[in-house]
């Protein structure tokens, strides 16, 4: 009840502020960041060289599945240079990851590719490689599992020894498993007109950022305290794992972010080069950095999950959706990351995009001796997406009623609570989707048809994801700090972090905005847990959400001082000021804040100009049954892609896409437009190039060259258009829309392709060679006279 | 990854480099765009790069052009070579070719001599070399100069008849008989830029005054394990008039370009796919816009 009431103030404070005429929030603003990336000022964690540094490097594991038998450092040892080496067997640590089913060093088996059987410390990387390579390792190689069907066979051996697998899901291979129900499917499936049953193979994708991964550790041997230059976004969650990983107090751990150079949510998990180069520095009692090159980042570094998704979902004779069915199987791969809690935001798509009556779901991530799965921006939600979206087209087809109208006629709606729980208080579904509709001349285009060499098609698909953080940590909130000082400069000390998505940018805004203080005069501060409140770190779209919050929070208690001491000063009553052009102004009177700063400093009675404040969102914990209002509100998007077939080739080229996304409030058009297009480009790659081969559990296209990231040429014309609703939970309305744009595109351009060939498509890349194959196979079954090409 | 570099800046500096190196292991290094990638993998020991970087000789790093032939320096970049004027006005397989090869970061220090030694079945400008007829001026370490078509030069992937103690000096590129061109280079590929072949086609036919080949080139790259000239097809094309054949005869034409190609499943794309892009992309060169 009281928090309940606590809600009911801030949102009238939030409605208050939205009233306000803006000045600088909605105004394009470049980012505070970018000129110090562009010139190459800022200091990534490669940049970074501390005295008597040793350089780091990890030997990985020859076949991904076998037993280690023996492995001889001696000679390595030997070699000039070298320092340091550690194997299972040297060190004392716990096993890491969500599960704690992941040895840092491997001992006993190795399970994939990467796994991490000794490390070197030693005075160059040169002497480091050398060292690697006169390190003995005796194998006793073992058939691996890599396919996640054959490793849920009863006679399978297990793959993870430390799986629970056996004890609580009923096959020792299962890693994780998710079910979630609501509704009567049975009764909805007897409403059905129309069913239909797919399934979906999706591939495994990886993030490409430009930085690769990276780590410094500095262990100070006078007073047991471990520094770590770490590019993780979740600095809090970090500092806890590593403590848990090497038996050390967290409190003992400060992580000190350089400048990120990329994300993606790749850094959510921490991984074992991390802990393996705080045991160098440890060891050593010297500061030790390690660097990925480009192979290793693809060979080692985290993957989005690869799943089968079967797909039943039904709709009645009006085109009503009346249920979904569906039953993933997830390739975990060897180790358990946070990856493998996608199901909890895929289930939420399932069960809420678009009005769903009754839905069945369940998830299994399976144990396997191929590459662990990461997280990745869109978090299982671009999978789901593809297959929700391909099954609507191909209802709308059987019902003979139009892709968009079906859409339409089943769009989710503002003061929905939907079966799941998820309340959803401001909603722009619908008008995103005819937004859409509209800008593209969708109707036009899905009627028109081509005959010759090069065919057009349209695709349309929506999304749903969290908008206002996700209540997964016992904390979604985040503390702000204040600190204005006597020359009027405002230091604003954040939980949160910034990898590159703008955040940072967007909090020195709304500072600005309501201090009326120039950006030039704002700094942040976000790279320091010795410094930095709490927050629980870069994931579910939430930073601009929870940090932009908190600092609206602690500027009321900031602005509550000053307004209390410029009364005092310009002998009026105290009232909420007008803070304009660093001054602030009651009717005819107006005082300089840094004069009002100064005074609190210097006069009587002297006081410091603070604050800070937690903001934790309103959002739920879901119960055991993952029912609950989750996110403090919801995004919702539209795409149509627009895209030409050459039939002679199978090449996809995507010519338009029309995004619309309901994003609250625009805080900053140009970082939004920022996002937008970043995650378009993940979100085209995704459906047309981008694929980690494997063969055996061994990647076959570890580099640029084979793994076919597309490039700027490749990117279509992006029409993006904003649709603000103004949610009262949001910093002045706004919304998360981080991983919105790259969530529907996939399903987008293959309802395109679709569209254009007449041909269907149930998995992803739609490389050339894709869809010219299902282009052959559809002209072979063609009679020969209605061939046209 | 370690190796010593010398940097020859004349003729008889690189020549009396060669010699000397002749018991000991090298590699040329032009712009080092594949090499330096290579050498990173494979992590030699004691190897010696000659860097012809430095070289300071028109015959190596000059375009010119002759009554009968223009010359190509080997030590000629990706880059000038799309940006040469008589280049894109004589030779449009060369051109394309250049233009979509890599990057335009690559393509400035990448070079033709590389390209074709190299011998990759992909490499783009030795497919549009071979349309062109084009032939490879060899000097020995004795300065003694040989000749040989490229058909010839490329023995297989990654294989050349380029001995030890050699080095590829320039191409030459016999001029046009007749200015009335259709001439063309198609690549095929997952992206638009940083791509490597999938199927490539150079052509480049030379016609008269009333529209018939006289002279034809058509070769194909990233199909069989070099860069191949289809002969037939060439001969086929020859003395027609490109621009009106039957749609029987542009299937004939795609015919005996698929045949003189033999590719393989990869990485990349498979034998299939490979089989029909290439016969499909002969088809459209012939095909009225």
């Amino acid at each position: 009840m009281r928090l309940r009431i606590i809600w009911l103030i801030q949102s009238f404070k939030t409605a208050l502020i939205m009233d306000k005429k803006l000045k600088l929030i909605g105004k394009s603003t470049p980012k505070l960041d970018g000129s110090e990336r562009v010139s190459g000022r800022a200091v990534y964690g490669h940049d970074i060289e501390l005295p008597n540094m040793l350089h780091g490097m990890i030997l990985r594991s020859r076949y991904p599945s076998a037993r280690i038998k023996s492995i001889d450092c001696s000679e390595a040892l030997e070699l000039d240079g070298v320092e340091c080496i550690i194997t299972a067997n040297d060190v004392d640590v716990n096993r890491i990851s969500y599960k704690r089913d992941h040895p840092v060093l491997k001992g006993e088996t190795v399970n994939c590719q990467r796994d991490e059987l000794a490390a070197v410390a030693a005075t160059s990387r040169e002497t480091a490689r050398k060292a690697l390579r006169l390190i003995k390792v005796d194998y006793e190689v073992m058939e691996g599992i890599f396919d996640p069907f054959e490793a849920l066979k009863e006679d399978a051996r297990q793959i993870n020894l430390y799986g629970k697998g056996a004890e609580s899901f009923g096959n020792k291979n299962i890693a994780e498993s998710f079910t979630y129900s609501h509704g009567n499917l049975e009764e909805q499936k007897k409403n059905s007109r129309v069913i239909v049953s797919r399934r979906y193979r999706l591939p495994r994708v990886t993030h490409c950022c430009l930085a690769t991964s990276n780590i410094t550790a500095d262990y100070s041997v006078l007073d047991g305290r471990l520094t770590l230059y770490a590019s993780t976004q979740v600095p809090f969650l970090y500092q806890r794992d590593m403590a848990h990983a090497l038996k050390m107090d967290p409190s003992r751990i400060r992580i000190i972010q350089p400048t990120i150079g990329g994300g993606f949510g790749s850094k959510l998990d921490m991984y074992p080069f991390e802990p393996i180069c705080a045991l160098l520095s440890m060891k050593t009692g010297k500061p030790v950095q390690l660097l990925y090159d480009r192979e290793e980042e693809f060979i080692a570094s985290p993957t989005r999950q690869t799943m089968v998704i079967d797909l039943t979902t039904g709709a009645d004779a009006e085109g009503k959706f009346t249920f979904r069915e569906v039953r993933i199987i997830m390739d975990n791969g060897a180790y358990t990351s946070w990856g493998a809690t996608t199901p909890f935001v895929m289930m939420q798509t399932y069960s809420s995009l678009y009005q769903v009556p009754a839905c069945h779901f369940r998830a299994d991530a399976i144990y396997t001796n191929n590459p662990f799965a990461g997280s990745f921006r869109g978090y299982g939600n671009p999978q789901a997406t593809f297959s929700v979206e391909r099954n609507i087209d191909l209802m709308a087809e059987e019902l003979g009623i139009g892709k968009d109208e079906i859409r339409l006629i089943n769009a989710n709606y503002p003061g929905e609570i939907t079966g799941q729980g998820l309340h959803f208080k401001t909603c722009g579904a619908k008008p995103a989707l005819m937004k859409v509709l509209e800008t593209s001349d969708y109707e036009r285009k899905n009627r028109e048809k081509q005959n010759g060499r090069y065919r057009r098609g349209v695709g349309l698909a929506s999304m749903l994801h969290v908008g206002g953080g996700a209540k997964i940590y016992r904390s979604d909130g985040c503390g702000t700090r204040l600190k204005l000082d006597h020359y009027g400069y405002l230091t604003i000390v954040t939980g949160s972090s910034e990898i590159g998505q703008g955040s940072e940018t967007v909090l020195a805004m709304i500072a600005s905005e309501e201090l009326g203080i120039p950006l030039q005069q704002i700094r942040v501060i976000n790279t320091d847990t010795d410094i930095k409140p709490w927050d629980v770190g870069v994931h579910a779209s939430r930073t601009s959400f929870v940090a932009g919050n908190s600092l609206l929070g602690a500027i009321r208690l900031l602005k509550d001082k000053l307004n209390l001491k410029a009364a005092r000063l310009m002998e009026c009553e105290t009232g909420d000021f007008l803070y304009e052009a660093g001054s602030i102004r009651a009717d005819q009177k107006e005082i300089k804040i840094d004069k009002v700063v100064r005074e609190m400093h210097f006069g009587s009675p002297n006081e410091l100009c603070v604050a800070e404040y937690f903001y934790e969102p309103p959002s739920s914990f879901q119960d055991k049954q993952y029912m609950g209002d989750v996110s403090g509100n919801y995004a919702f998007a539209s795409q149509v892609a627009e895209v030409e077939v050459d039939t002679y080739t199978g090449k996809v080229k995507v010519l338009n896409v029309y995004v619309s996304q309901d994003v609250g409030r625009v805080l900053n058009p140009v970082g939004l437009q920022g996002q937008i297009e970043g995650g378009l480009a993940i979100g085209i790659g995704y459906a047309l190039t981008e694929e980690m081969i494997y063969e055996k559990g061994v990647l076959q296209n570890p580099s640029f060259h084979e793994y076919k990231l597309l490039t700027p040429v490749d990117m279509p014309d992006i029409h993006f258009y904003p649709i603000e609703t103004l949610d009262e939970a949001g910093p002045y309305g706004s919304k998360g829309a981080g991983e919105a744009p790259l969530i529907p595109s996939a399903a987008a351009i293959a309802n395109a392709v679709s569209d254009a060939l007449g041909v269907e498509f149930q998995s992803l890349p739609l490389t050339p060679e894709n869809v010219l194959r299902a282009w052959s196979e559809k002209r072979q079954h063609e009679p020969a006279n209605s061939r046209k090409v | 990854m370690n190796f010593n570099t010398e940097s020859p800046a004349t003729r008889e500096e690189l020549l009396q480099c060669l010699r000397r190196h002749q018991s000991a292991d090298f590699r040329l290094a032009a712009g080092g765009t594949d090499l330096l990638i290579e050498l990173k993998k494979s992590g030699p020991e004691d190897l010696t790069l000659i860097n012809l970087g430095r070289l300071e000789d028109e015959e190596f790093t000059g375009i010119t052009i002759h009554p009968a032939e223009i010359r190509i320096g080997a030590l000629v970049t990706a880059a000038r070579i799309h940006k040469d004027p008589y280049i894109h006005e004589h030779f449009p397989v060369l051109h394309q070719a250049a233009r979509s090869l890599a990057s335009a970061q690559i393509r400035e220090v990448a070079t033709i001599g590389g390209n074709v030694c190299q011998a990759s079945p992909s490499g783009d400008l030795s497919c549009a070399l071979a349309a062109l007829n084009a032939t490879c001026e060899i000097i020995d370490m004795d300065g003694k100069i040989r000749h040989e078509t490229l058909s010839g030069f490329f023995r297989g992937p990654g294989k050349t008849s380029l001995l030890k103690s050699e080095v590829l000096k320039g191409i030459s590129i016999p001029v046009n008989q007749d200015e009335t061109l259709m001439s063309g280079f198609i690549k095929i590929g997952k992206r638009l830029a940083m791509e490597c072949s999938i199927v490539s086609i150079g052509y480049h036919f030379q016609m008269n005054a009333t529209g018939t080949v006289i002279q034809a080139g058509i070769a194909i790259g990233a199909v069989a394990p070099t860069v191949v000239f289809c002969t037939r097809a060439a001969a086929f094309v020859t003395g027609k008039k490109v621009n009106d054949l039957t749609e029987e005869e542009q299937l004939q034409v795609a015919g005996l370009i698929r045949q003189a190609a033999s590719p393989i499943d990869d990485l990349r794309a498979s034998a299939w796919y490979r089989s029909e892009v290439l016969f499909n992309s002969a088809r459209s060169i012939f095909e009225k816009a």
